[in-house]
């Protein structure tokens, strides 16, 4: 079983983000991912950023997870 | 014919295509569930749409094939458009629809 904690600290240990929160039941996973590095990139690139920064748990562990992607300026508008 | 090759020719040969678990009168997920709504409140016409739980080898490839590790996954006009959080995100926005009326597969009025 997958704690969402130990998503948190893998999406936070692979992306520079300045706000991240995971909530999830152990197979599905809801995120909020807020980064400066998002800026300039299309959605699929920011996922993209995500899914790798989980690296492998993304393909064995983590069935769903679903996330909103933010830079600093979208979350602080309301995003 | 590899599996991308097989993937690159759907994609490539149908202008909206989605991968998904179950098909639109079953899906067996509630996320493709949720993606093929979307599309029929878009008024997509001539959806294609291929079960990956009855290939295994699809299954895989797709993940590979747009670097996306998850289903369902959209594509138009053999673009990759998302996942099912994005087509939400451009549901609501009023981006999908546009996509799709842009790229012709939608019902006219």
């Amino acid at each position: 079983m997958v704690d969402a904690q130990s998503v948190r600290r893998g999406i936070a240990a692979g992306l520079a983000c300045e706000h991240v929160e995971v909530a999830g039941d152990g197979r599905h996973f809801e995120a909020l991912v807020v980064s400066r590095e998002f800026e300039g990139l299309s959605r699929v690139r920011r996922h993209q950023r995500v899914y790798a920064a989980l690296g492998e748990r993304m393909r064995e562990e983590i069935h769903a997870l679903s996330m909103r992607t933010l830079t600093p300026e979208e979350w602080r508008a309301g995003g | 014919m590899n599996v991308l090759d097989v993937i690159k020719k759907q994609v490539g040969s149908h202008p909206v295509v989605l991968y998904m678990k179950g098909t639109p009168d079953f899906p067996q997920c509630g996320f493709s569930a949720a993606s093929v709504q979307i599309l029929q409140a878009c008024g997509v016409k001539d959806l294609f749409s291929v079960n990956v739980l009855e290939d295994p080898a699809i299954r895989q490839g797709i993940k590979e094939y747009a670097n996306w590790p998850t289903i369902p996954q959209l594509y138009v006009n053999g673009e990759f458009v998302g996942g099912s959080d994005i087509m939400r995100e451009m549901y609501q926005s009023g981006e999908l629809q546009k996509l799709l009326d842009a790229a012709g597969t939608t019902q006219t009025a």
